[in-house]
């Protein structure tokens, strides 16, 4: 039996956002961080949480300043070669209460240093709950490092209490991690990719496209090899912000080194993408050419409902999409979106809306309300899509579409429909099989 | 410094400690926390995460109520999640302290009054925060359901051993059929892990057993508690221990060795060594009582360091000898979950 709480697409529409049902407002119950999510709730876990993050700055090392249990699954990471990166300095009760480990923290850069035999590009500097509650000034701390060693210290917020605030932990993280860069002449045929900390899918059109458009270096952190090809992103004329939280990053970039910026969003219908790249060619002065890219994603569409019109999916929000933006573009290519477990927020009920007109019985649960305890599936569904909506049906044909290789704009829509095609195809081929 | 740690990981901590005594046993445990500590118990320290079901969540705190010590929300919540699941039939509620309540002085008396009485179950309060190890919370864990559940006296059942400790991050396994298999070919009939595939009912009877068994020191003070209260015997000694390691360990001979674990499973691997010079050192729990000349707890990786040099070979979770990349002697892997989280 399916005791986990769900409300029709219809349903919450007419509800409007103002009135959410508790069962989808995280600050209203306890949070259920079930294997399908845990990567997705806990700021500090799998992925790029901030640990991993902060330490995009090529040649640079991290101090995490914690209780143990803060750091403890950061030996995830090792297995990926970041344990000759990591510090801890461990926290014990009596400085968790009085801050008397703040004075600790030079002299552990200091000795971190020294044992390295060569000095890192900067030292991250990462805090958790306990000095947001103390309210540390972080950046007097950073200076005093810096001074006692000579290198450059940055802060790295942990900090899991904030993470509904205007401004959450993973948007403070970019920022720190394009904090190093000073203010350089810039010039009018380069620009910088923000938003992603792992280089995007390389085949994804927005490279050409731009570079026909007359920009010879596009930049992004994950490309980075070295601290100065980090240090010449502040040359970029522009930066293009592919996720909204790199927008405060964004802002600071402009208002430290003049560098200005135009966000995009990540969508999956093709007219919506033409839509945006047309409009980034009008600021940016020149024309994007994306006739080729739009019809190998519209081509991709069609194909797709040719096979699998009417095919009943679940979508989930631990991938590389807005879970709702994502519902309606399958509901327009003509699938059933039988289950969505995502987050609701006011950006994405518009999507909701259009969804309900569209697909009104879609059923909407969240993640991590305590009720996903009893969830089983009792409706009809073929395939799953994310990480987590795969974990609800681990029977399924499915796609995690969660590479940390992001991907973008028509590339999206043609790399999610042909993996999902092989995997609906793969399944029913397991399940003939069977019989 | 004493607290930099250059070369390992933090270590398992108090609340995932008392997080893996009580994940088996039918409440509903709320980690006091925003969200970090239980991923990190959930995604790294709590291996039946993946395999078993448990009413484990997290308060989801966020920077007001902690400022403004809104522990009402907190057990409105706790309500809540109990009358949603109670097709589940919860027989108790848990409040997990981490950093959080630590910094803020939460009284957990408090939150445990005020959720006994919205939900009607007895409530466990643990103040745990964090900055302890994983067998200090997994030991107030223990004490607090045995005070709370297992009150009465009962007819004592001959062949049943009570265990204490057994959990996944002493044993590095998320069931309990082989360490019953090895106490049953020791002569009991009955066997339970207290929390590791059994449930509250065996905590209530407690007093049942014939004998107790504390195969850490996290089960020591329980063990203790329930000596005094019902006069049943108790003994500390770790009965499995990793075949590779076992056999390693007894082919050295005439070797300095040092072996590092949990106090219980380093001395019963030493009692495995013949004509070896061996200490045993830990960094979790050292009792004196159970310790030999020459024995220490590692409270720095420099302790460590220094030491190191004194031994032919060293036995521990291959994890730690990353602070040794300069030791010239033997190494022996000797898993513990509680450091490197690798399941046997």
């Amino acid at each position: 039996m399916n005791n986990a709480y769900y409300i029709t697409a219809s349903e919450l529409a007419a509800r409007g956002f103002a009135d959410l049902p508790e069962e989808l407002t995280q600050a209203k119950h306890l949070i259920y961080s079930s294997p399908a999510t845990l990567d997705f709730n806990s700021p500090g876990a799998k992925g790029f949480g901030v640990k991993r993050a902060g330490l995009c700055v090529p040649g640079s090392v991290m101090l995490l300043v914690a209780p143990g249990c803060c750091g403890r699954n950061t030996a995830l990471l090792n297995e990926l070669g970041y344990h000759e990166r990591f510090y801890y300095l461990l926290l014990d009760d009596t400085d968790i209460v009085t801050g008397r480990h703040l004075k600790k923290i030079p002299e552990a850069c200091a000795e971190i240093c020294e044992s390295m035999g060569e000095n890192p590009s900067a030292i991250m500097i990462c805090v958790t709950c306990v000095d947001a509650l103390l309210g540390t000034d972080m950046e007097r701390v950073c200076r005093s490092c810096e001074e006692k060693t000579g290198v450059p210290a940055v802060p790295a917020y942990m900090y899991a209490l904030t993470r509904e605030k205007r401004i959450p932990p993973m948007g403070l993280t970019r920022k720190s991690v394009y904090s190093l860069l000073k203010k350089q002449k810039r010039h009018a045929d380069e620009c910088n990719l923000l938003g992603f900390f792992a280089a995007m899918d390389s085949e994804n059109e927005i490279y050409p496209l731009l570079k026909h458009a007359g920009l010879n270096a596009v930049r992004e952190i994950g490309r980075c090899g070295t601290f100065d090809d980090y240090a010449a992103m502040s040359r970029a004329n522009f930066n293009l912000v592919l996720n909204p939280e790199a927008r405060y990053a964004a802002q600071d970039l402009y208002e430290r080194l003049g560098i200005p910026f135009i966000e995009l969003t990540r969508v999956y219908r093709p007219e919506k993408i033409r839509n945006q790249y047309r409009l980034l060619g009008q600021a940016i002065g020149k024309t994007l050419d994306d006739t080729r890219y739009y019809a190998e994603a519209v081509q991709a569409v069609e194909a797709f409902r040719k096979d699998f019109a009417g095919l009943s999916v679940a979508v989930g929000e631990c991938l590389n999409a807005d879970s709702f933006e994502l519902a309606l573009s399958l509901t327009e290519f003509g699938m059933h979106v039988a289950e969505i477990y995502g987050t609701v927020g006011e950006r994405n009920f518009v999507y909701l809306k259009k969804l309900a007109a569209v697909s009104p019985e879609t059923r909407i649960y969240s993640n991590l309300s305590p009720t996903m305890l009893g969830y089983e599936r009792d409706c009809d569904i073929r395939a799953a899509i994310g990480n987590d909506a795969m974990y609800y049906h681990r029977d399924l044909p499915g796609v995690g579409f969660n590479d940390e290789a992001q991907t973008f704009g028509y590339r999206g829509v043609t790399l999610l429909l042909s993996q999902l095609a092989k995997a609906i195809r793969e399944g029913r081929q397991i399940a003939e099989a069977g019989k | 410094m004493k607290k930099l740690l250059k070369y390992i990981s933090p270590l398992a901590p108090d609340d995932s400690g008392a997080c893996a005594v009580l994940y088996e046993l039918g409440g509903v445990v709320v980690i006091c926390d925003a969200g970090g500590c239980t991923g990190n118990i959930c995604g790294f320290d709590e291996p039946r995460w993946h395999e078993k079901k448990s009413a484990l969540f997290s308060a989801g705190l966020r920077d007001m109520d902690a400022i403004l010590g809104r522990d009402k929300r907190l057990i409105e919540k706790l309500g809540a999640a109990c009358r949603q699941l109670s097709a589940l039939h919860p027989r108790f509620t848990v409040v997990i302290g981490t950093p959080v309540p630590a910094v803020i002085a939460t009284d957990l008396h408090a939150v445990r009054r005020m959720a006994e009485k919205e939900t009607g179950l007895p409530c466990l309060a643990l103040d745990t925060d964090g900055t302890a190890y994983y067998d200090t919370g997994a030991e107030k864990a223990y004490l607090a359901l045995f005070e709370t559940f297992a009150k009465e006296a009962c007819p004592v059942r001959k062949g049943r051993l009570g265990v204490l400790g057994a959990t996944p991050l002493d044993l590095g396994l998320t069931r309990a059929d082989r360490l019953t298999a090895a106490l049953r070919a020791e002569g009991w009939d009955e066997v339970i892990c207290m929390g590791l595939d059994s449930g509250i009912d065996e905590i209530t009877a407690a007093a049942s057993c014939e004998h107790l068994l504390a195969i850490s020191p996290a089960g020591l003070k329980a063990a203790e508690y329930l000596s005094a209260k019902f006069g049943t015997p108790f003994t500390a000694g770790c009965p499995l221990l990793p075949a590779e390691t076992v056999q390693a360990a007894a082919a050295l001979n005439g070797k300095r060795v040092l072996i590092i674990h949990q106090q219980f499973a380093a001395n019963a691997l030493r009692e495995k060594l013949a004509g070896c010079t061996c200490d045993c050192a830990t960094w979790f729990q050292f009792h004196r009582k159970y310790a030999q000349e020459g024995d220490f707890r590692i409270t720095g990786e420099d302790i460590l360091r220094e030491k190191a040099a004194q031994y032919d070979v060293i036995i521990a979770d291959r994890d730690l000898m990353r602070m040794l990349p300069d030791y010239k002697g033997g190494r022996i892997d000797f898993p513990h979950y509680a450091v490197s989280a690798r399941l046997l």
